[in-house]
């Protein structure tokens, strides 16, 4: 029987948590084994104590078993308690695979969790299937120009998720036996402390990637300025406003707008790239946008390979326009 | 102060997709395809170390050492940490050592950064440009047994310790950071890396760079080639990205705004 157990450390269960249970259900179809989810920190609280809130249930679910982990030092940015609170609940459970959601809080946990078991472990991953008893797992390398497929035949190996590559979960993320975990936690092992949160709010109040329609922009959109259109365009269309790294890395517009490899990956019905030349590390992260429609000034830009429909044209002419059709559309349809 | 930056050559990841090739055994890209250059992230890293060492100036001297692990080409990245005014470079040579993982670029690491003694802080990127793995700053602190902090963009020194500027899903956190401690460096308007002067790189390329090699670091060389085989590649495949795409076109401009609406309600998107 292979064990496969989630782990859940964002105080939220959102689609990237549903994801990851999707993603473990499907292993464990594969696998003829079991899912087990556990939740770590402020999660175990909030959803035990108020599962509805979450849209959730205690009742039946596929998972085989529940851990809820709370205590009171588990909040805020602690990764070397949550390390040491998941290490004491694998003294107990023993999963052949241990998978995390692609959050910045599991990309800082699941290595070191993956180094103190000795576990293989892989960021990144966009596929995963059982084979003779091996885990084969697929995760895009070389900016996604590749994908490489690996096979982690000794078990545990530590996964982590990436966003927007597996359909999520509905209906119950809790269910099976449900357990509250005791972990004791040493104060002197915390090294780091929170000392401030700066949200980055999205131009259009929609956060980016739960947006059914995102708007980006690049390089060529040439200065701050220029968003300040594309995020009068995403607010007609009721969508968001997303970049590139360029234009990130050039402070146009803040970091947590930045889509691609390394920043986050959208998979809206309608991506509206605009002024972005396509760089394969941009374009990993819209892998699963439904429609991609590109405007750009340069005919040969690598974004036209990608998109479903294209527009050679600046984007100064083009966006007010289309803001305008955008708007006579929405009028029409309130009338 | 001594502040270490672990830097990594990779394949320009700048290379556009139709130069990109596998090798014979479709392990890794090919060779010879596009020029090596240092990881992005970790120019990052270059770069938050030097404005660190900046500002400082006042307070501390702060001595930034360039490292890499890697074959004696990979002298090259170290140039270029030299050529942007780092104080030294170490290359750690892997030639005759076992395949190059995370544990393994840990384990040496770390026996570097034990030789170095008294090290105040490290940075690496936060995950390479060609593998993505982002985890050998994890496992360094772990084998140190250092504080670890991901993803930070900016760093000032406080009294035993570090405060760092961490993204997170929504934003940035400010976090206090116990000394010593490893951080792994992502991109940030502050820290775009900066580029070298002509008379230092002329410098850079004359230095000279020492270089250790895996028997006078880890005495168990048999126990780092064990870490190797928990996962193996089978295969690296190129995607098919190219899709058809539909020209939008028009005479004028609203034309073509008009036509790109009416294909998107065509399509039930808008």
């Amino acid at each position: 029987m292979r064990v496969i157990l989630v782990v859940l450390p964002t105080p939220e269960v959102g689609r990237s948590e549903r994801e990851a249970i999707g993603a473990a259900r499907a292993l464990a179809t594969a696998f003829a084994g079991e899912v087990n989810v556990a939740l770590v920190g402020p999660a175990a609280e909030s959803v035990a104590e108020r599962p509805e809130r979450a849209g959730l249930t205690l009742e039946a679910s596929a998972n085989a078993r529940t851990f809820f982990i709370a205590h009171p030092m588990l909040r805020g940015y602690a990764p070397e308690l949550y390390v040491s609170a998941l290490e004491q609940l694998l003294a107990t459970v023993r999963p052949d695979v241990i998978l995390f959601p692609g959050r910045t809080i599991a990309l800082e946990i699941a290595p070191r969790l993956a180094y103190r078991l000795g576990a293989a472990m892989v960021t990144d991953v966009i596929g995963l299937q059982a084979e003779d008893g091996a885990v084969v797992i697929t995760k895009p390398v070389y900016g996604g120009k590749a994908h490489a497929m690996l096979v982690a035949s000794r078990p545990p190996v530590v996964v982590c998720v990436r966003p927007r590559a597996f359909d999520p979960i509905e209906g119950e993320i809790v269910g099976g036996d449900t357990t509250w975990v005791e972990v004791a936690l040493d104060p002197s092992l915390e090294r780091t402390r929170l000392l401030e949160r700066i949200q980055e709010e999205s131009a259009t109040g929609t956060a980016l990637e739960e947006a059914q329609i995102v708007v980006s922009g690049g390089r060529g959109i040439g200065g701050p300025e220029g968003f300040r259109l594309l995020e009068e365009l995403a607010r007609w269309l009721g969508g968001a406003v997303g970049a590139s790294r360029a234009a990130c890395d050039a402070g146009w517009v803040p970091a947590s707008w930045q889509i691609g490899q390394t920043g986050k990956k959208v998979a809206p019905d309608l991506y509206l790239a605009v002024g972005i030349s396509g760089a394969s590390q941009h374009v990993v992260g819209i892998s699963r946008a439904k429609c991609i429609v590109a405007i750009n000034t340069d005919p040969h830009a690598p974004i036209f390979k990608v998109a479903d429909l294209g527009i050679v044209e600046a984007y100064e002419n083009i966006i007010p326009v289309l803001i305008e059709e955008v708007k006579r559309l929405r009028v029409a349809g309130k009338a | 102060m001594r502040v270490i930056v672990c830097v990594t050559q990779i394949l320009d990841p700048e290379i556009p997709p139709g130069e990109f090739r596998l090798n014979a055994e479709r392990t890794a890209a090919a060779e010879g395809i596009g020029q090596l250059v240092m990881s992005i992230f970790d120019e990052n890293a270059v770069e938050v170390a030097l404005q660190l060492r900046e500002r400082m100036i006042e307070r501390e001297p702060v001595e930034v050492i360039a490292l890499t692990v890697g074959p004696p080409s990979a002298a090259d990245v170290l140039r270029r940490a030299l050529s942007l005014r780092a104080d030294r470079a170490i290359l750690i040579s892997s030639e005759g050592g076992p395949v190059l993982d995370g544990v393994v670029v840990a384990s040496l690491l770390k026996a570097a950064v034990e030789r170095l003694h008294p090290v105040d802080l490290v940075l690496c990127g936060r995950e390479t440009g060609d593998w993505h793995g982002g985890q050998v700053g994890s496992f360094l602190a772990e084998a140190l047994g250092w504080t670890c902090v991901t993803f930070v963009s900016r760093i000032e020194a406080t009294d035993g310790g570090f405060l760092m500027r961490r993204q997170s899903d929504e934003g940035w956190e400010i976090v206090w950071a116990a000394r010593p401690a490893v951080a792994t460096i992502t991109n940030e308007e502050t820290n775009v890396p900066r580029l070298p002067k002509v008379r230092d790189t002329m410098l850079a390329a004359r230095a000279p760079i020492p270089m250790w090699t895996i028997p006078e670091l880890v005495s168990d060389v048999t126990g780092l080639w064990g870490a190797n085989g928990r996962l193996q590649v089978r295969e690296l495949v190129i995607p098919g990205t190219s899709k058809a795409c539909e020209w939008i076109e028009g005479e004028t401009v609203t034309e073509k705004a008009v036509h790109l609406v009416r294909a998107l309600r065509e399509r039930r998107i808008l």
